[in-house]
């Protein structure tokens, strides 16, 4: 699989953290497709049967808010991880606190990767080192938006 | 003084203890006042009928039985009723508990049986009345006991209520905040980004100098008070957040080897000590019985306390130890000592409180790590305290219930 073609799949409901992500995705010098969801339910519809406008056979990279309303994100990758189908989907959960118990859960239903909120563009980086996908997936930012001291 | 032979009569009929004396016919022979001022009868009433009068018609058989027993066996004297009451009947009919001491003697070839009786119904009276006393006692206290327990159950309902509260609060005012840090951060990104594009030559000189105060006195500074202000938000509502976990995280308790925990917690903050210059003790630590993270926990607040609140003026030092009582409640007191400021005593009772700081310019903090300590310690069975003196230093005591050996 390419990662190249991988597609992003934002699963967030607060517009406010979705476009905070997108920046710092660009940031960090991702060049992919980024689709949003705007809650548990609907990461679910396009990761099953797909989107208007995406390709039929998309892999995704899915960045999954944890409070969503009807479908929470634990929910969400539970159910994904459950199904042969998804399993493979490669999943960062994204949330507002580090509460140890919520860290265990998410890594129970096998997430691979967790990063607390708000999301810096290092977060990132670091994430998908962590996955074994940075050098394929990000364009290297010659120079990533000068010296950002770390907050 | 020898008492005259004829006058011994006298000093039995005066007795105010009953003297009754039978042949061994059952024939009442000898009855004296003390007797009348139990039963009833006048003397003259009773010389000379069967001993039944005096007994209770259910248990005139029995007694009959019990003495003819006693009048041909070898003892001479004993107590009756010592496995039993035994009851007495009045001439008014009415029944009552007695207390009988029995003694046979042969005169002239007959065996006399004598009966000291005394009345026991006041005792009696007295006995079940301790008896009643003791009972409602006893019952009281189980319902006081059940009523505290009850009391207990409800605050500690009432604590986890607030606890889960706070942690939902705090939790749903996270999301707002990560757009308030965020976004000001995106907007620093772009001021700082906007000062760069000034420095463009096609600017004019003076438009350009009225941009950078523009940007530098208004924009920046205003981003960087809503920043500062923004990460302080964030750090009392983590403090909230952790505060609130320590009320809930589930324990593993065991027995703890507290000395091995104390020393793993001095070693992470050797670094530290040895900076500031300060000399760490740690004495022997007998085993406690708790979780082990939420003691560290314990540990690690207590003596980062001690290594951030130091006094300048001289070495610092800091013990560890255990104070040498043995455990009377089944408890070990540990305490960690500082030399440092001191806490004045008009704070020590805010000491424990959440979001109160005494020296915010000594260390960074909010305010959290006593709060949390005294939570964790009353979740495992402890309790802590402090005393201190200001300009010579600091001990919190605090206990943990004992681990067996």
């Amino acid at each position: 699989m390419s990662h190249e073609s991988m597609t992003i799949l934002l699963a967030e409901d607060d517009d406010g953290h979705a476009q905070l992500i997108e920046r710092n995705l660009k940031r960090a010098g991702f060049v992919n497709r980024v689709v949003r969801a705007r809650d548990g339910q609907e990461t679910l519809d396009i990761v099953r049967t797909g989107r208007e406008g995406l390709p039929p056979s998309s892999q995704f990279l899915l960045l999954l808010d944890i409070n969503m309303p009807r479908i929470d994100g634990v929910e969400v990758l539970r159910q994904l991880k459950a199904d042969p189908r998804t399993a493979r989907i490669p999943v960062i959960m994204l949330t507002t606190t580090d509460d140890p118990r919520e860290v265990e859960r998410c890594y129970q239903y096998g997430c691979s990767v967790y990063i607390t909120k708000p999301v810096r563009y290092e977060d990132f980086v670091e994430a998908l080192t962590r996955l074994g996908m940075f050098l394929e997936i990000v364009k290297l930012p010659s120079a990533p938006n000068g010296d950002r001291p770390t907050p | 003084m020898r008492i005259p032979p004829e006058r011994l009569a006298e000093i039995l009929d005066v007795a105010e203890d009953g003297i009754v004396t039978v042949d061994s016919q059952h024939q009442i022979v000898l009855f004296n006042r003390g007797a009348t001022k139990i039963f009833g009868y006048d003397p003259a009433e009773v010389l000379g009928k069967s001993l039944d009068v005096l007994i209770p018609l259910a248990s005139r058989g029995v007694h009959r039985g019990h003495v003819e027993q006693f009048a041909r066996g070898p003892v001479v004297s004993r107590t009756m009723g010592e496995r039993r009451t035994v009851t007495g009947r009045r001439k008014d009919g009415t029944e009552f508990p007695v207390e009988i001491t029995i003694s046979k003697l042969i005169v002239e070839g007959e065996i006399l049986l004598t009966a000291i009786i005394r009345d026991a119904e006041d005792r009696k009276k007295y006995e079940d009345a301790l008896l009643r006393l003791n009972q409602d006692l006893e019952e009281r206290v189980r319902a006081r006991t059940a009523e505290l327990a009850e009391r207990n159950l409800q605050l500690t309902q009432k604590t986890e209520e607030n606890e889960m509260f706070v942690y939902s609060v705090s939790h749903d005012l996270r999301s707002p905040l990560v757009n308030l840090e965020g976004f000001s951060e995106e907007l620093r990104i772009v001021v700082r980004d906007l000062q760069r594009l000034l420095q463009d030559e096609r600017i004019p000189g003076d438009l350009r100098e009225q941009l950078d105060a523009l940007f530098a006195g208004g924009v920046r500074e205003s981003i960087d008070f809503i920043r500062t202000a923004v990460g302080r938000l964030s750090r009392i509502i983590d403090a909230l957040l952790r505060l609130s976990r320590a009320g809930r995280v589930v324990y593993q308790t065991q027995v703890l080897n507290v000395g091995a925990i104390a020393r793993r917690v001095v070693d992470a903050m050797r670094k530290t000590a040895d900076e500031k210059k300060v000399e760490v003790m740690i004495g022997e630590l007998p085993p406690a019985w708790g979780d082990p993270t939420a003691v560290e926990q314990v540990f690690a607040n207590l003596i980062g306390n001690a290594l951030n609140y130091l006094d300048t003026s001289r070495p610092g030092r800091v013990e560890v130890g255990a104070l040498p009582d043995g455990s009377p409640s089944g408890s070990h007191t540990y305490f960690v000592r500082d030399n440092g400021i001191g806490i004045p005593e008009a704070y020590q009772s805010k000491l424990f409180r959440a979001l109160q700081r005494l020296h915010p310019d000594k260390a960074p903090g909010e305010g959290i790590g006593l709060a949390i300590v005294r939570r964790v310690l009353e979740r495992l069975g402890g309790t802590i305290r402090v005393e201190s003196v200001v300009g010579e230093g600091t001990t919190f005591y605090f206990t943990l219930p004992a681990g067996s050996q």
